[in-house]
């Protein structure tokens, strides 16, 4: 299998986060309302006729509330995906985001320790979680 | 801070910065009791947001009142931060090499110039289309029933291909790898595959054109790989590599992630999960709302245009039946010629309500061998929703 560095160029990640510009300066407009129309004009960098097909990506950089377990979170999910990822989802159980957790250090290879991982647990139950639940029927999802 | 208030601000600061070239987007305010919340990706119109990284961008509804879906509002969903932004066409080869007498390396251009150009009409589906309707809910992306999108798809069969390479005997699967990359070493790039008969039916492509277009980037450019009547899973984007294999191919994403309960319909029980599972593959039989959309306000005694989409794996949509009177009665929607047997089939009927009131609206489709939709369906991994969808509506 051919190094696939040859063929093309990649989004860097966490680095083109960081070199971002800062937050909107209407947030707090905005937070009055449940939508945010993002539009940004054309963001296509090739030219027309240019063999080389480039694009630039939007990031998202939210702001999370303070709590315990925030820099945790901060440091070791946001470094692979979008918060959006926690955001997006139901209230889910303390049960549900445990196996969520722990599915990223067992399975992914998230670099967290079983310390992290309770920190991290708390964290997402406090932005979004729910009340215990007797039963859980998520925690054995198939890893999707 | 609630969480409410959390999720609006995370919400509003959307896509606040961009990358080094800063460019600064314009944000404009929505209706306050829409919970909508759109995004522009590069090559893409407004769409669903989801998440950006990677990005799971969703079809508005009305996008499907076209057959075609536009390239620019078609569905997005990558599983690995590390998708290609860039790709140079004169470098860029689609590898082919395993259990092959003769390994290939070829252009986008090659494929243009030295091969039979095939197309085809198909609908692609994620798995986990409609996944936020499972009840309980599941976690994964919290997709409506966008993300789904129908096209016109063209490019070279991988039956042409594979002969060229000239496989040897005792191929079992073929694995197609794209130019995605993985965000640490520990996770499994992804790398899905087809059994070596499936791969070389004919109809199973290497798309270089989607709706007489080049692809977008973030839908696969330059080539994607098309698996007619078959999960979104497998139809593997910015494809770069296809491998023979004498043997069965594993890894995470066909033997723990994408897996369904082999039971009618992937369902299974939250109390009772399924011990026996099996690889996500056939779209199930389902059809879509088109119009109206819920919450629609409909006009009493003038006739209101309903229509949706249907489609299975290829056996074709035999018939749509609607009730208006949630589920008390059917008729029989009408049925639009059939654009192709992998392609949606549109349905339509005409309402006219006599009352001032609310209304449940709900449809069924059948396919050719009598393949019908569920009335209760649910599995761990929110995958193959294809219960018998109800839109509300009001007439006033």
């Amino acid at each position: 299998m051919a190094p696939k560095t040859k063929n093309a160029l990649f989004s860097l990640g966490l680095t083109a986060l960081v070199a971002g510009c800062g937050p909107s300066s209407n947030i707090s407009k905005e937070a009055d309302h449940e939508i945010t129309n993002a539009t940004m004009g054309s963001m296509l960098d090739s030219k027309p006729d240019s063999p080389i097909h480039t694009i630039v990506m939007p990031h998202d950089e939210p702001v999370f509330p303070p709590g315990p377990g925030r820099d945790e979170f901060v440091t070791a999910c946001v470094v692979c995906h979008s918060p959006r990822y926690i955001t997006m989802q139901p209230r889910f159980s303390r049960t549900v985001w445990l196996a969520e957790v722990n599915k990223m250090k067992n399975v992914y290879g998230a670099h967290i320790s079983d310390e992290q991982v309770l920190k991290i647990k708390d964290y997402l139950v406090s932005i979004n979680g729910e009340p215990d639940a007797a039963h859980d029927p998520s925690v054995a999802k198939y890893g999707e | 801070m609630n969480r409410r208030r959390f999720l609006q601000l995370v919400g509003a600061t959307g896509v606040a910065a961009l990358t080094s070239s800063c460019k600064r987007m314009t944000s404009k305010v929505g209706t306050p009791s829409s919970r909508t919340n759109l995004i522009r990706f590069p090559e893409k119109t407004e769409m669903i947001f989801l998440t950006d990284r990677p990005p799971q961008l969703e079809t508005p509804i009305h996008y499907f009142r076209q057959d075609l879906t536009p390239n620019e509002a078609f569905f997005v969903r990558w599983h690995l931060q590390g998708i290609p932004t860039s790709v140079d066409l004169r470098t860029f080869r689609l590898n082919v090499s395993g259990h092959v007498r003769q390994p290939l390396q070829l252009s986008v251009d090659d494929l243009r110039s030295q091969f039979e150009p095939i197309s085809i009409i198909a609908v692609n589906q994620c798995s986990g289309n409609s996944r936020s309707f499972f009840e309980p809910r599941v976690p994964g992306g919290q997709w409506k029933h966008g993300a789904v999108g129908n096209a016109k798809w063209t490019g070279v069969s991988a039956k042409s291909i594979l002969d060229r390479a000239q496989v040897k005997s005792g191929a079992v699967d073929v694995s197609f790898n794209g130019l995605d990359v993985p965000p640490l070493p520990s996770v499994a790039d992804f790398v899905k595959a087809l059994s070596f008969d499936h791969a070389r039916d004919g109809e199973v492509m290497i798309a270089y054109a989607m709706n007489d277009q080049t692809l977008p980037m973030v839908n696969g450019f330059p080539l994607r790989l098309v698996v007619p009547g078959w999960y979104g899973t497998y139809w593997v984007k910015a494809l770069s590599d296809i491998t023979v294999l004498p043997h069965d191919f594993h890894n995470y994403w066909t033997d723990i992630g994408y897996r369904i309960p082999n039971a009618p319909n992937g369902t299974e029980s939250p109390k009772d999960l399924a011990k026996d599972t099996i690889p996500i593959n056939r779209f199930n039989v389902r059809s879509i709302f088109v119009r109206p959309e819920p919450d629609e306000i409909l006009r009493p005694g003038v006739p209101n245009e309903i229509e949706g989409v249907a489609f299975d794996s290829g056996h074709g949509i035999r018939r749509v039946e609607l009730s208006t009177d949630g589920g008390a009665t059917w008729a029989d929607a009408r049925l639009d010629s059939e654009i192709g047997k992998y392609s949606w089939r549109r349905w339509r009927s005409s309402w006219t309500p006599r009352n001032r009131g609310q209304y449940r609206l709900m449809a069924r489709a059948t396919n050719a061998i009598g393949e019908t939709q569920s009335k209760e369906q649910w599995n761990r991994s929110g995958f193959m929703w294809n219960v018998i969808q109800q839109v509300d509506v009001k007439v006033a």
